[in-house]
């Protein structure tokens, strides 16, 4: 009797077909986009997307045409963050516009899907009580949309806001033909440093990507009236784990409350307070990472010339 | 996943698909040989395993629509989000995706069922951005177990089947 092995074909389901139409059209997509970034933590609540709000600005700043992906389908913040929450999507045959932030930045999140605040994200379907099943799989297929029906145009940067989770990496990573760096965030703590490595292992071992380096935030806190820093966490020195576990250090980013009054209000603080230490810490870091991937000069011009 | 006729020891060919009928596709096969057909039956889970990979089952038909996955399975979604094909909030301009939904699409066709005035009111207890999306949840519950009326007790067991 014949084995599954000896059966050419899929018996005209077309399934196989289908996929790789699909990733054909992602591969077209992406290579109209220079370099595609990753950050990524691994743990939730480390302020990963106010990162990546300021370093789409620090890049479209620098001149660079940029684009942010907010792949956390279940909490979609960076919308809000980059202030693009109430323009509305435009489908066209070509692909769908996505919204446009400060400096040019095309935006495209799961938030501007949403009809209110309150609207989480639910899908249709016959298997509701089965949600733990296939829910995963629903992610993905969006993501992929995300990448494969956006009209990003020319870009020179594509940043992806992961979500937490470090098995949600190499699951959300794989879709994307090819991904040229994986910057990591995390916090000063224990416990944020504990979730951290484990998510550099799966970037290592897993997703095989260059780790361009990690990033601490809310490295610590200055006091608004004397100047004096304190430290809001008691973990291991950053710099000192990304040496321990041989990636590079992109810099720390001190607590600051204009990274989350800015976030709330729409415009990166890396534009509208670009003296704030928090805003230098990332343009810093930034021009670190443009560096590392043959980006922009011009990034590191900027930076020393406020 | 493919069917081998036994006898012939020859590939079926898939030969029909049919439904949606209560979420479940019947995708049809035939042995190019003796002509012997088996007809393979989806449950809800499996249909909607099979709707996650943005497939349709013998292959597309419609030209790609972009975010046709996305607009057609958000089952709560911006005006503009909505598909151009689509008949209401939760139905698909994909071929397959649109087996998923059906139910509830065919609900809508139906008419609403009666609900007690405890189960109304319960009903909109819901938070408004669901609500409607949850009545056609559990009056399609109420269809396929035979029951005539939704009551609270119904309500409860759709909440059970459905994990909501």
């Amino acid at each position: 009797m014949k084995t599954y092995g000896d059966i050419p074909g899929d018996a005209g389901s077309d399934v196989l077909g289908q996929v790789n139409a699909q990733q054909e059209r992602l591969r077209a997509r992406m290579a109209r986009i220079h370099a595609k970034v990753a950050v990524l933590s691994g743990k939730g609540g480390v302020g990963k997307s106010v990162i990546v709000a300021n370093l789409a600005a620090a890049f479209a700043k620098g001149g660079l045409r940029v684009g942010v992906l907010d792949a956390d389908i279940n909490g979609p913040s960076l919308g809000k963050m980059l202030g693009v929450r109430g323009q509305r999507l435009a489908f066209e045959t070509a692909g769908v516009q996505p919204a446009l932030g400060p400096l040019g930045i095309r935006v495209l999140s799961m938030d501007l899907f949403l009809p209110s605040d309150e609207t989480p994200v639910l899908w249709t379907g016959p298997a509701q009580g089965e949600g733990y099943l296939w829910r995963g799989a629903m992610e993905a297929a969006t993501l992929r949309e995300f990448l494969a029906d956006t009209e990003w145009g020319e870009l020179d940067l594509l940043l992806l806001d992961l979500p937490p989770g470090t098995d949600r990496i190499p699951s959300l990573l794989s879709l994307l033909p090819e991904l040229h760096g994986i910057v990591i965030v995390t916090l000063p703590s224990r416990v944020s440093q504990l979730i951290v490595a484990k998510s550099v292992t799966v970037a290592k071992e897993i997703v095989k990507a260059p780790i361009l380096g990690l990033v601490e935030n809310m490295a610590a806190h200055r006091c608004a009236h004397c100047g004096a820093e304190e430290a809001l966490f008691a973990g291991e020195d950053s710099a000192q784990m990304a040496e321990r576990l041989a990636i590079p250090f992109l810099g720390r980013v001190p607590f600051d409350p204009v990274l989350t009054r800015c976030a709330d209000e729409g415009t990166p603080a890396l534009l509208s307070h670009p003296t704030a230490p928090a805003a230098q810490a990332l343009s810093r870091i930034a021009a670190k990472i443009g560096e590392a991937l043959r980006l922009a000069p011009a990034l590191v011009e900027a930076e020393e010339s406020p | 996943m493919k069917f081998l006729c036994v006898p012939c020891d020859e590939p079926m060919k898939i030969t029909e698909t049919k439904g949606p009928e209560d979420g479940s596709l019947a995708v049809v096969f035939g042995c190019p040989s003796c002509r012997r057909q088996v007809a393979m039956l989806t449950n809800p889970m499996e249909t909607q395993m099979v709707r996650s990979l943005d497939v349709k089952i013998g292959g597309q038909q419609a030209p790609h629509d972009p975010m046709a996955f996305v607009r057609s399975s958000l089952a709560v979604k911006r005006e503009e989000v909505q598909s151009p094909s689509e008949p209401s909030s939760t139905g698909s301009g994909c071929p397959f995706t649109s087996i998923a939904n059906s139910a509830f699409e065919r609900q809508d066709s139906m008419g609403g069922a009666i609900w007690s005035e405890e189960a109304a009111e319960r009903l909109n207890n819901i938070p408004s951005f669901v609500r409607s999306w949850a009545q056609k949840g559990i009056e399609q519950y109420a269809r396929e177990k035979g029951y005539q009326r939704v009551t609270v007790e119904v309500m409860e067991e759709a909440r059970q089947r459905f994990g909501m």
